[in-house]
């Protein structure tokens, strides 16, 4: 096993894509805590979807394809949180509707363009592997932003989400808030697409902090636990990507898909024994 | 004369025909202790939140602590208000400590660049309400009452020099209601903040507050300690069905003089 770890660290692909992998993992997991805290789950996952839409203009326009997906799906997100609530359309709704329509979008303009230019399994299930040096630089770039406006206004979104009214009463403006929150969760969806695909996103944007809301206790507690969850993961899932050839994106979400059910046994054994104690 | 806390004149809210409030009122001085009782749908909760700044009145005036309140004034004078509504959520997901819930009642709470730690302050709050034993304890733990008590050291952590309670002691026994009306008397008297309460029970409250307003669509009368409400109010606002008891010579509106029983008792 030590030499196949080993191994793996000398491996040149693999050199080249951990950190990257390991940058998202961190940019990820901090917003997943949000993702959790607003209940945005089905956001993540009507985002990431949508952004074949994006990435299906970027082909058909020939336009750089990675940041024409992201003004997309930033776009998409915005128009998420400016759906008419008080009209009766629900956001899971307008979730669904969007993501619907625009995964339709994606599919036809992706079909008419040349197949040739397109990686569609690579869009769909990631690849970490094959990320370009342009790529590379939006990358950086998007996970230097993210952190920053996440740590500003992590306490005003932490303190919505437990109680949007008194939030609002003193004196938070939670409306611009809300949006800079649904812009944010669109920006990282991007991320999480080049590393898990638009299918898999969800399981990055989500299972951190589902595993951390085992044990925290508190905002700060949180966010490291998702964190430090979120890198063992992708860690895990890398090495067994890379001993079993299997693809990247999907054992990332599949390693923090045990670490979610091993923090959920650990927990219900340990109200189970408390409960058997007292 | 010092700057009255509030002054609202006429405030109206809701479509013309049929407004929910209707033309309102209002001052109020430092320390003044203001309950505001009325039957359900009276636009109790919708006068608390125009007051709070969450809702815009179509008309009329609101001036908190001698400033206007307006979209581009709200933030700063907010920050002196302690708000407490009654729309709880009543199964809290978010994993927090009891201390972590009063501190983000500290106006600072959500600026990282002025962020100080308050501990003092977040003690201080959690002995008013009794609660800093539980300090360390998670927050969906708790029940019903005690919730409504940590929310409410989040309200005073901030040393407001406005308290606003829509139905504060919908979740408690009487004996913590009652513990909670004499820390707010308290608080009034000795920091000089003001309270205005919305409550539905104003025998409950009545010994305690400075003044009654009952409020149904307008303020039908505006009684101080001490004085009578005339039985006509009482019908104006719930409606002739309703049988008045005099119980208390303490209590506001309610004294046992003959005058004020009503001639024909009716029941519901």
């Amino acid at each position: 096993m030590d030499d196949l770890i080993l191994e793996f660290l000398a491996s040149p692909v693999m050199r080249e894509a951990l950190p990257p992998a390991l940058l998202i993992a961190i940019v990820t997991a901090s917003m997943s805590v949000m993702v959790m805290a607003h209940r945005l789950s089905f956001l993540t996952v009507g985002v990431s979807h949508a952004s074949l839409a994006g990435l299906g203009l970027a082909v058909t326009l020939s336009l750089p394809l990675l940041p024409t997906a992201t003004v997309f799906a930033v776009l998409i997100a915005l128009l998420l949180a400016l759906i008419p609530r008080k009209k009766g359309i629900s956001e899971d709704a307008g979730t669904g509707i969007l993501f619907a329509g625009s995964m339709a979008l994606g599919v036809l303009l992706i079909s008419t363009a040349n197949s040739a230019e397109v990686d569609l399994f690579g869009l769909l299930f990631g690849n970490i592997l094959t990320i370009s040096p342009v790529d590379l630089k939006w990358l950086y770039f998007m996970s230097g932003l993210i952190p920053v406006l996440f740590f500003l206004a992590a306490r005003a979104w932490w303190s919505i989400a437990f109680d949007a009214v008194t939030a609002d009463a003193s004196g938070l403006p939670v409306s611009s808030l809300r949006l800079l929150l649904y812009g944010l969760v669109g920006l990282t969806v991007i991320l999480c697409v080049k590393l898990a695909g638009i299918v898999l996103t969800a399981g990055l944007m989500i299972l951190p902090a589902a595993c951390a809301w085992f044990w925290g206790r508190s905002l700060f507690s949180l966010w490291l636990l998702s964190v430090l969850f979120s890198l063992l993961g992708t860690i895990t899932g890398l090495i067994w990507s890379y001993i079993y050839e299997w693809p990247s994106g999907a054992t990332v979400v599949l390693a923090l898909c045990a670490l979610f059910v091993i923090s959920w046994s650990l927990n219900w054994g340990k109200s189970w024994a408390t409960v058997y104690k007292g | 004369m010092t700057t009255p806390v509030v002054q609202i004149s006429h405030l109206s809210f809701g479509p013309v025909n049929k407004p929910i409030l209707d033309n309102i009122s209002l001052e109020l001085e430092a320390g003044h202790f203001l309950g505001i009782v009325g039957p359900n749908g009276a636009g109790k909760s919708t006068l608390l939140n125009i007051i709070a700044g969450l809702t815009a009145p179509h008309s009329g005036h609101i001036d908190l602590f001698g400033r206007c309140l307006t979209r581009f004034s709200r933030h700063k004078l907010l920050r002196q208000i302690g708000f407490l509504h009654q729309l709880h959520d009543h199964a809290p997901r978010l994993p927090m400590r009891i201390r972590d819930v009063v501190a983000m009642g500290l106006a600072d709470y959500a600026t990282p660049w002025r962020r100080v730690v308050h501990s003092d302050a977040i003690r201080e709050a959690l002995k008013r309400v009794d609660m800093d034993h539980l300090a360390n304890a998670d927050f969906r733990q708790l029940s019903g009452g005690q919730r409504q008590r940590a929310r409410l050291a989040r309200a005073l952590v901030r040393k407001p020099r406005l308290l606003l309670l829509d139905e504060p002691s919908a979740a408690l026994d009487s004996v913590r209601q009652e513990k909670l009306f004499q820390l707010l008397r308290k608080l009034c008297d000795d920091t000089g903040m003001s309270v205005i309460m919305v409550e539905h029970d104003i025998a409950a409250i009545s010994s305690h507050v400075d003044s009654v307003a009952c409020l149904n669509r307008k303020i039908h009368h505006h009684a101080m300690k001490g004085e009578d409400i005339p039985n006509n109010v009482w019908r104006a606002m719930y409606g002739d069905h309703i049988h008045i008891m005099a119980h208390d010579a303490r209590c506001i509106g309610c004294s046992p003089d003959e005058h004020n029983l009503p001639q024909d008792r009716q029941h519901g």
